[in-house]
């Protein structure tokens, strides 16, 4: 059984492999001269003469920072309250994993006709209440907020059940001497659980930071990176260098820029983790 | 003691926070019901009026019976064979600690890359191989992603498994792999199951690979989907329904493995 362990692990690791090796060609798939090495040039034109992988660099680090803050702000919120919902809490996890356990792409399509300006629901739903909605998907300034908007929907949900779990995890004789010395709800969660799933935040920050990370489906469904290129994140812009443009050495150097990104972010969540949860 | 103000407060906030998430996917089942002039009526016509079936029936005779068949062979083949390749895999380095106590760890950071990292590869070798646009290709890129996700998840369980079966199993003569297959496979089989249904989910829901690695002989669901809003005419009772098709089966795994679910996507960070 051991060797199947070695088998697996070559099996997951030579993409990885090959993918670096690609990335020091210039390899151009719709041209006909073949591959050439050029060393790191892929990646020094990416890092230094190429404003379109910065700018969407930094349309992902957007959503990224929004995303997160956004979710666990919401997410803390409401776990605190789901934990008190006592035996209607198991009804309240199921439903809330709908959403995260259903497919990008189909959310995304369903955002299509939930964000129409003309006859979409949402906008429809505001009105009734007096808000003006916006232009969800075609102004440039907006676009960018409605897919970190579709994240916290359906990424949301996920963090109020950790968090919940973790909450309801926590030993029941603190909150017990912390009530009979009078502590007001705000205060015995401020200074008592809060401080208590604070692993449990930085973990989920973590793991929703690598996801957000990764952007692709709702960009690509919602509004290919438009309009202009206001919502292209590196993903999406990765993506075009491979299958529209196919530039095979460039896009497979630029992925690997974002796996290194990525990797700071798994190897600070494996740290965590090894440091052991309550 | 409490006031009954502020636990009327609790529960009104979380019913509107549920509907905010419930809502969408009650809409996008609504819509698969709808007529036509439903669907782009102003004021929108939250229920419709009769519920129509004949957008399922013709989604099914058309693009989205294939993907619904694709998907199942995709995601259906692609878990079995995760769970052949995983489990025997996890079971080897948690008895004899192959790489270390963390290197479940580091198998579970190869399935937090960007899958766009494995497509470029994997589309350029397919090529070569042809199997681009295959259901072989798709299963076998699929592998990359669930099987370092069973293998993390069945090694933390035979982690906490104990040994004394095993050994008793191997004091009476039975060799290591028939004590595995005996002794602990069966007691493995929650897990087993939990952590195949959630490589089936990964594989039913993904979407990047499958741009990179199919075109018209495969079409999985999401692609299917993609290429349906993308159309001139856009039949969107159609695509709510083959929505709903994508959704129903997440929607019951999700009621059956509430617990691997939470545990499962949080990483092991939590128990659920």
């Amino acid at each position: 059984m051991a060797p199947t362990a070695l088998l697996l692990l070559a099996v997951s690791i030579y993409p990885l492999l090959y993918s670096l090796r690609i990335s020091f060609f210039s390899w151009e798939l719709t041209a006909a001269v073949p591959p050439a090495f050029v060393g790191l040039e892929n990646y020094v034109r990416i890092l230094s003469d190429d404003p379109r992988f910065w700018s969407s660099l930094s349309k992902t680090v957007y959503l990224v920072v929004g995303g997160v803050l956004i979710e666990l702000v919401l997410g803390v919120a409401l776990a605190a309250l789901v934990v008190r919902c006592g035996k209607g809490r198991s009804v309240v996890t199921a439903l809330l994993l709908i959403p995260v356990m259903i497919a990008p792409v189909v959310v995304a399509t369903q955002g299509i006709v939930i964000f129409n300006v003309q006859w979409g629901p949402l906008n429809y739903l505001l009105s009734l209440i007096g808000i003006d909605g916006p232009v969800w998907l075609g102004d440039r300034h907006i676009a960018l907020r409605t897919i970190m908007l579709t994240d916290v929907w359906q990424w949301t949900p996920f963090v109020i059940v950790i968090m919940a779990a973790g909450m309801q995890s926590l030993p029941v004789d603190i909150y017990e001497a912390a009530e009979m010395d009078g502590g007001s709800a705000w205060r015995i969660f401020r200074h008592i659980t809060l401080p208590l799933i604070q692993p449990l935040i930085v973990v989920t920050a973590l793991i929703r930071s690598m996801d957000i990370f990764k952007t692709f489906d709702y960009v690509y469904v919602l509004t290919g990176g438009g309009p202009g290129s206001s919502t292209e994140t590196v993903s999406l812009y990765n993506f075009l260098q491979g299958l529209e443009f196919f530039s095979f050495g460039y896009a497979a150097a630029m992925s690997y820029i974002q796996l290194i990104i990525i990797s700071v972010f798994a190897s600070v969540l494996i740290r965590h983790m090894r440091k052991g949860l309550a | 003691m409490k006031s009954r103000g502020p636990k009327i407060l609790t529960y009104a906030m979380l019913l509107l926070a549920i509907l905010f998430f419930v809502l969408p996917v009650v809409w996008i089942a609504l819509t698969s019901f709808k007529s036509q002039a439903e669907v782009f009526s102003y004021p929108p016509v939250f229920v419709p009026e009769h519920i129509n079936l004949r957008h399922y029936a013709g989604v099914l005779s058309g693009a989205g019976g294939q993907a619904l068949r694709d998907s199942f062979i995709v995601a259906g083949s692609n878990a079995l064979l995760s769970l052949v390749a995983g489990v025997p895999a996890a079971y080897a380095i948690s008895r004899w600690r192959i790489g270390g106590q963390h290197f479940a760890m580091w198998i579970l950071s190869i399935r937090m890359f960007p899958p766009v990292v494995s497509a470029i590869p994997l589309f350029l070798l397919f090529t070569n191989l042809q199997l681009l646009d295959t259901y072989l290709g798709l299963i076998i890129a699929y592998l990359t992603l669930n099987v370092p996700f069973v293998v993390w998840f069945m090694k933390s369980f035979f982690d906490d498994l104990p040994r004394d079966l095993e050994d008793a199993a191997l004091v009476d003569g039975a060799n290591r792999w028939q004590a595995f297959v005996r002794v602990v496979v069966p007691l493995a089989i929650p897990a087993i199951v939990s952590s195949g249904l959630l490589a089936f989910v990964f594989a039913w829901n993904e979407f990047l690979l499958a741009l990179f690695l199919t075109r018209s002989a495969v079409k999985t669901l999401p692609i299917a989907l993609s290429s349906l809003v993308g159309g001139h005419e856009i039949l969107w009772g159609q695509i709510g329904a083959l929505a709903v098709m994508a959704i129903l089966p997440v929607v019951l795994l999700v009621m059956l493995l509430q617990r691997y679910v939470v545990r499962g996507l949080s990483l092991g960070a939590v128990e659920g």
